[in-house]
């Protein structure tokens, strides 16, 4: 037997003898919802397994979460989209009789499965040209507008203001940042001399944020981990971790 | 192995750490606090979360329910995303029950419908149109908490709780902008330092950001949970890490003097 089979049950023989204790001493319930906790710590174990290497228990743990994951979401689309839109207005209309129109983006919808029979392929562009034409027709304006002009204004404030403090400053460093970082960018310019210099700050500006992106992010991922080990600790080995 | 007991350690011991609401934070809160005394104010909150990040968006949920339940402001739910159904409903149940709400008074949740930015724009038009049904069924036309409720423009308040696709930016771009609403976004952490821009042009009122910014709005509405708690760990293991920094630079500054790198 490999080295790493051995771990794995290890790893298991430890798992089922943590969980037997726990529930003998009463500290888990010995019903559906003890055994869901148990299922969640234990696929949570199976998934931090990957630190060690890739191995089965986090392959199982990674194709169950899949699956569950695509059995969800076609409930709820079923439920709330396929169900309430489609179904119900066509065919348990009630007094006001079946909503015909909803067989408009219905059949859109249903033409891009021709995508799967070969020689109906021609239908799903009529679908896709749809959905290119509607996206790009409402996405272009609005995000011209809303990313774009709508951001030029507070880049373009006026410098001096009837008083002089950090909002001052701040218009300055604004300033600075775009110019720079908007110079570092034009590589149709050879960055030597004025341009080379004011391109440096502008990856100046560039390392800052990309220093503040990475702080953020370390703290996003520790507090996945720290939201997975009080799960742990609090509700499947029921340590009570302090709160405050 | 350092970063996991950075973790572990400081959950089994109780220790106290300032935790100050930051102007970002506060905003969102002063905007909820303002509609206290106006008449059936209602805030829509969009989960756009999934469980990858609960730890982060679940506590600002409850933090922003339980803000809006203690003064009586109505609330009502929506999402763009299916993962998000079961974390908002839990959210919703666990706030309502505490403070005695009731469902389709106080608060409704609509659920899910596909679309995204589509949605958006959607509910800005007809609400009613959009989800003539909530999540349990009852007509959105009947329901005292959405019967006014014809636009986004009938909101005093939009939040949106999000973890990406579709999200803030979406919000902005096919509702704030185009049906004039006061919009506040709370996110991961990871995601904050894109949102800073919005901020700045007003497009976003206020941001609450990563766990950090669910334990500050926590402290403000003055029910500390899972948000403060987890500030112990995350500023250990921070310190930890801005140790590893200063040593890794030491060592290599160190060498480079030596002429070894």
């Amino acid at each position: 037997m490999s080295r790493d089979s051995l771990f794995l049950l290890g790893f298991v023989a430890l798992f089922a003898v943590v969980n037997v204790a726990l529930i003998g001493t009463g500290r888990l319930a010995a019903d559906w919802a003890g055994f869901g906790t148990i299922l969640a710590a234990g696929l949570t174990l199976a998934l931090y397994s990957f630190l060690y290497r890739d191995n089965p228990l986090f392959k199982l743990a990674e194709h169950l979460y899949v699956g569950v994951v695509a059995a969800y979401e076609l409930t709820q689309v079923w439920y709330q989209n396929i169900l309430a839109d489609v179904i119900n207005p066509l065919f348990r209309g009630g007094d006001e009789g079946p909503r015909w129109v909803v067989l408009i983006p219905t059949a859109l919808g249903l033409m891009l499965f021709t995508r799967l029979i070969h020689k109906g392929v021609w239908l799903s562009r009529l679908s896709f040209a749809f959905i290119v034409g509607l996206g790009a027709g409402l996405a272009i304006p609005r995000r011209i507008s809303s990313f774009v002009l709508q951001q030029i204004e507070p880049s373009l404030r006026p410098l001096w203001t009837d008083s002089i403090g950090w909002g001052t400053l701040d218009t300055v460093v604004i300033l600075v940042g775009v110019v720079s970082v908007l110079v570092y960018f034009s590589f149709s310019l050879e960055h030597t001399g004025a341009v080379g210099r004011v391109s440096t700050v502008g990856i100046w500006f560039l390392m800052v944020s990309f220093g503040a992106s990475f702080g953020y992010t370390v703290m996003a991922r520790l507090s996945l981990l720290i939201g997975r080990v009080t799960f742990l600790m609090e509700d499947w080995l029921t340590l009570n971790p302090p709160l405050f | 192995m350092t970063i996991f007991l950075s973790v572990c350690i400081p959950l089994l011991i109780a220790f106290e750490l300032p935790v100050r609401a930051t102007p970002n934070v506060r905003s969102v809160y002063d905007t909820i606090e303002s509609l206290k005394d106006k008449e059936d104010a209602t805030v829509l909150i969009s989960f756009d979360y999934g469980p990858s990040s609960e730890p982060e968006l679940q506590p600002m949920a409850i933090a922003i329910l339980t803000h809006c339940f203690q003064r009586n402001i109505r609330v009502v739910g929506v999402t763009l995303l299916t993962e998000a159904v079961g974390l908002a409903q839990d959210a919703f149940e666990t706030t309502a029950q505490e403070f005695g709400r009731e469902y389709g008074r106080d608060y409704a949740f609509l659920g899910f419908k596909a679309g995204g930015a589509i949605l958006v724009l959607n509910l800005g038009q007809d609400l009613h149109g959009t989800f003539p049904d909530d999540i349990r069924g009852n007509k959105t036309l009947e329901m005292p908490v959405t019967k006014k409720m014809g636009s986004l423009s009938d909101f005093d308040y939009v939040i949106d709780l999000t973890s990406g696709f579709p999200g803030i930016e979406e919000w902005i771009a096919y509702g704030q902008e185009r049906y004039r609403f006061p919009l506040g976004g709370g996110c991961t952490a990871v995601m904050a330092p894109d949102f800073f821009p919005f901020l700045q042009s007003g497009q976003l009122n206020g941001l609450v950001s990563g766990l950090a910014g669910a334990a500050e709005y926590e402290v403000l509405v003055g029910k500390k949970g899972l948000a403060v708690s987890g500030m112990r760990p995350q500023s250990v293991a921070h310190l930890v890490i801005i140790l590893f920094i200063l040593i890794g630079n030491a060592v290599y500054l160190t060498q480079r003097r030596k002429g070894g790198a």
